[in-house]
């Protein structure tokens, strides 16, 4: 009886609390504002490539809230086309789009973070930081290596499920750095349908980090997204006015 | 040999597969085909399953949890992709300067008030009404494809298992093609599982009613049970699957791998009773010496009609032709070797009844009776079949033909039922794909395809039509307002369209969008539904974009599944139709070298034609459509139409060259041949009499037309033909049959072709 139960007491002495770590390993991603271009790249199953060049402007608020501001640079049909996200910790996001050959701006209101965003393999919920209270946490041991924690997270609920589009997500975590090297999501009947990879990350102060390169495959379309940033600037004061509808139709 | 044939054939027969997938049925070559493999390899397979909720009111606070239990269940299925429900529905509209996207149904309503507003934004939302609710909402679908990485099979179960467990009050049905190929799959299974020993059990018994013993009727049924059994067998043998065609090769060998059996052991048992002195092997000799010429130019006749199949465009119609010339290749080979051993091993007593019963001597009677009226009316008999086929022809114009396989089912089974509400109630369950290449950005080209999609939904018959320009109509709705100008329609730059594709990227569902446009912008989808798959409607679309697609800036293509279907069937009819001519011309051709006279090709033929004509008349005049299984018909008559004609006239022209009178000679053939071709044909009608309890209608349809056609083949042969014979007394009557026909006026048998009796006697 011993020999069964000391494995496990062991592994919880061990282990901090998988919720603790999740948090831990949130807070350490969120930085407080940050400039950036990126590349995001969408990759058929055929091969073929579609690229798009962004630039990037966020700033994190107390009590959850985060503003972003995406502009396009590259393709030149799309130049200029801009988009003003304002992500709501409870409430459903808030999203402004400038369409600048048609002049017009329009806000889009929507609450499905499972969506993707910007047609690619991440979702909404992937670009942002979803609240810890819409999944319980639970050690998986599968890492021989143990350099890493294997933490599954089950969706709260049927309806959070629905919203966030999977039934659980495995997350890997380096045990020193709390960095977050790859996630697994499954479907509802229990199949790997996703994997998103962490590739490169900027080194912050105090622990925080940026991803600066990532990619997501998905297993059941066979479609391929990668973030790369080709420029990362965290930390920058950002005024408010950025986050603007007039300074989104500039 | 025989028994073991027949055992290791059956041991074989377990491991046949089915393929009820049409697709698989055409060559990769042909236009629909690879015009749909192209348009499927871009945007997906379209192929989609239906679940159908039917009641008083669907926006109730019950059906409508009811209906989300189940469409979150089947979300959770991993082989189910892309789904349209009511819960998936997007809601986006214009409110104060606000572009507004949000679930149809966010909150399920719970009073009348809340369910009556819901009522008005589905009727108000392009995208929900005749989609996920019918226009009176006594109805709901969800849509769903299926991936094709799990078995469709597993992937149905699953399906099947969530409406099975959660349905509460609601009535549910189940369409779609991948619905259509599971109860096609089922019905092909049942009906070879239950239909052909059926048909088999009343041929045994006809049988055994005609030649009164045991060891008569297990000759030609064993025949017909181990070539049938050997034919099946070659199916896994050679790598081929069963398919809704395939499943014809028994009955095709039901009707005419006995014939050959039936002949002889009709025939011996004719001989014993009329010559009483003879040995067992002078009897055997002169059965052969009658028969074996007959048979083997019927057999090889029908055979070779059979492997004419082969040139056929339909892969599972070479198989079929190709299966069922080796089954009559092989009942001619058992029937000319195992009949006359069988009969030589066994004692004669087992192949004759013991006395005539009193309806041998009626049926004798009768054939008496229809011999005096052909010799005394044969101008009358001609002048009437005449007419008869004059008028049948006529009927031949109202032939309509049928390329829906939904209409395989009859109108109360399931899958019926579900194809006629998705075509009255939500846009049509059949789909035809066209994709433009090009570059989509160019305003030209988006408004070329909102000229096809327009053009399109407008036409009768066509329901749902989905395209990239209609999205782009419906979001400029919501970023203009109704007086601006860009209101409801495509913006006048690129960069106007690819701005609005981007703002689609951000609000819509990107899988849905992928199925109308690819990632680059360089091919386009339209999808369009039909409400009524039928041929003329998907023969007037296709032309119509055709039309449509000359001196358009890119490339055209058309295909899906419903033209698939089309061509399909209009393959089938007209490979059937060339097989029949076929058919037809090989019989003249055979028969003017065995008559020696191309008159007696043109004779020998008369039957044949005459029953085509007959069958073909009599389906326009009562409406039964021309469809892969009818078509398929003329496979059944070159066997038995050529069969009954050849035996005939060979026999009459013996009967002619032992001396008698072309008067005389009627009687005589009708006693001995015509026995032998009416229990024949009584057989096999009886048999094909089992597929009216099939579950689809076309084969329904198939087992009257048998009988139908039969019936008409032999009256041709023991009506029509000899009243053309005594009426014009042909000159090619008296060929001659083997070497020693020189003695044929000095050995005469009382009665019977001296010929035949001469062969006995040079032999022996």
């Amino acid at each position: 009886m011993l020999a069964i139960l000391l494995p496990l007491l062991q592994a919880s002495a061990q282990n901090p609390d998988a919720t603790q770590v999740m948090m831990k390993c949130r807070d350490l991603s969120i930085t407080g504002s940050m400039t950036g271009k990126m590349n995001l790249i969408i990759t058929e199953k055929n091969g073929s490539i579609r690229n798009r060049t962004l630039s990037m402007t966020s700033k994190s608020y107390e009590g959850g809230l985060e503003k972003r501001l995406i502009r396009f640079l590259e393709p030149a049909d799309v130049r200029g086309t801009a988009m003003l996200i304002i992500d709501n910790r409870d409430i459903p996001d808030e999203m402004w789009i400038y369409l600048p050959a048609l002049k017009k701006t329009r806000r889009i209101v929507t609450s499905e973070k499972g969506k993707n965003f910007m047609s690619s393999e991440f979702s909404n919920a992937d670009m942002s930081s979803p609240a810890l209270s819409d999944f319980s946490f639970k050690y998986i041991n599968t890492d021989r290596s143990g350099d890493q924690w294997v933490i599954e997270s089950i969706p709260a609920s049927d309806d959070k499920a629905d919203e966030y589009g999977f039934s659980r997500r495995i997350s890997y975590i380096d045990k020193d750095s709390y960095q977050t090297k790859k996630m697994e999501f499954y479907g509802f009947d229990n199949h790997l349908f996703k994997v998103i990879e962490i590739r490169d990350v900027i080194l912050l102060r105090d622990g925080k980090y940026m991803i600066r390169d990532m990619a997501a495959s998905n297993l059941l379309n066979g479609r391929k997204s990668e973030i790369v940033f080709s420029y990362l600037s965290e930390g920058t004061d950002i005024d408010d006015s950025v986050f603007t509808l007039r300074n989104l139709e500039r | 040999m025989f028994i073991t044939t027949g055992t290791v054939s059956l041991l074989i027969i377990p491991g046949i597969k089915t393929d009820p997938d049409i697709r698989n049925y055409i060559p990769k070559s042909i236009g629909s085909r690879a015009e749909t493999d192209k348009i499927e390899s871009e945007f997906g397979v379209q192929d989609m399953i239906m679940i159908l909720f039917s009641d008083g009111t669907m926006v109730s606070r019950e059906n409508l949890d009811n209906i989300r239990k189940i469409d979150r269940s089947v979300s959770r299925i991993s082989g189910v992709g892309d789904r349209i429900s009511p819960f998936t529905v997007k809601s986006i509209k214009s409110e104060e300067g606000m572009m507004v996207v949000e679930p149809l149904i966010r909150i399920i309503p719970s009073d009348t008030a809340g369910q009556r507003k819901l009522g008005k934004e589905i009727s108000e939302n392009r995208f929900a009404e005749n989609i996920v609710f019918s226009h009176d909402l006594t109805s709901a679908a969800i849509t769903a494809t299926l991936s094709n990485m799990v078995p469709e099979r597993l992937n149905l179960q699953k399906i099947d298992s969530v409406i099975n467990t959660e349905t509460g009050n609601l009535k549910i049905l189940r369409g779609g093609l991948p619905y259509i190929r599971k109860y096609l799959l089922e019905e092909v299974n049942r009906d070879a599982i239950i239909l052909i020993p059926a048909a088999l059990v009343i041929m045994l018994m006809v049988l055994k009613a005609s030649l009164g013993t045991w060891h008569s009727v297990l000759l030609p049924f064993g025949i017909v049970f181990v070539t049938t059994a050997l034919s099946m067998a070659l199916i896994p043998l050679l790598g081929w699957k069963m398919s809704i065609i395939t499943v014809l090769v028994p009955v095709i060998l039901i009707a005419v791998a006995n014939n050959y059996g039936i002949y002889l052991v009709a025939r011996f048992q004719e001989l014993v009773l009329r010559y009483p002195d003879l040995t067992k092997k002078e009897l055997i000799r002169l059965l052969l010496g009658t028969l074996n010429m007959p048979i083997l130019f019927s057999g090889l006749t029908t055979i070779s009609g059979l492997l004419g199949l082969m040139m056929h465009s339909i892969i599972p119609a070479r198989q079929t032709g190709i299966l069922a010339a080796a089954g009559v290749s092989a009942a001619l080979l058992m029937s000319l070797i195992v009949v006359p051993v069988m009969i030589y091993v066994n004692n004669i007593d087992k192949f004759i009844r013991k006395k005539k019963t009193r309806t041998t001597e009626r049926f004798e009677k009768f054939l008496g009776m229809i011999s005096e009226i052909i010799i005394a009316r044969n101008g009358l008999i001609l002048a009437v079949s005449l007419s008869i086929v004059i008028m049948s022809g006529s009927g031949i114009l109202l032939i309509k033909i049928n390329t829906n396989q939904e209409n395989y089912f009859s109108d109360k089974h399931p899958v019926r039922e579900a194809s006629k509400m998705i075509n009255s109630r939500f846009g049509g369950s059949q789909t035809i794909s066209v994709m433009i290449e090009s570059d989509i950005l160019d305003p030209g080209v988006l408004n070329g395809i909102d000229n096809i999609t327009k053009w399109t939904e407008s036409q009768d018959g066509v329901g749902n039509v989905f395209s990239i320009s209609q999205i782009v109509r419906e979001m400029s709705k919501v970023i203009y307002t109704k007086d601006e100008y860009g209101y409801d329609r495509i913006p006048d730059t690129r960069e106007g369209i690819a701005q609005m594709f981007e703002l689609y990227n951000m609000s819509g569902n990107p899988e849905d969008y992928r199925r109308l446009l690819n990632p680059s912008y360089t091919k386009a989808h339209i999808l369009i539904k039909l409400a009524r798959p039928e041929n003329d409607v998907i023969k007037l679309v296709k032309s119509g974009i055709g039309e449509l697609s000359k001196g358009f800036p890119g490339k055209v293509t058309t295909g899906g599944y419903a033209l698939i279907m089309t061509d399909f069937a209009n393959s089938i009819i007209r490979g059937q139709i060339f097989s029949l001519l076929f058919a037809v011309v090989t019989v003249f051709l055979l028969l003017s070298i065995v008559f020696r006279s191309f008159k007696g090709g043109i004779t020998g033929s008369v039957p044949l034609i005459a029953s085509i004509i007959v069958l073909l008349g009599f389906m326009g005049f009562s409406g039964i459509e021309l469809d892969a299984a009818t078509a398929l018909l003329s496979s059944i008559m070159i066997g038995v139409g050529v069969d009954f004609t050849i035996q005939f006239i060979w026999c009459y022209n013996l009967t002619v060259n032992s001396g008698l009178s072309f008067t005389e000679a009627v009687p005589e053939a009708m006693r001995t041949i015509g026995r032998s071709i009416i229990i024949n044909a009584l057989v096999v009608m009886s048999g094909f009499a089992a597929l009216i309890f099939s579950g689809f209608t076309s084969i329904r349809f198939f087992g009257y037309l048998v009988i139908i056609s039969i019936g008409s083949c032999l009256l041709g042969a023991l009506i029509v033909i000899p009243a053309i014979l005594v009426r014009y007394r042909p000159g090619f009557i008296g060929f001659k049959t083997n070497k020693t026909s020189e003695n044929e006026k000095t050995n005469v048998y009382a009665g019977y072709p001296s010929a035949t009796v001469a062969g006995v006697g040079t032999k022996s």
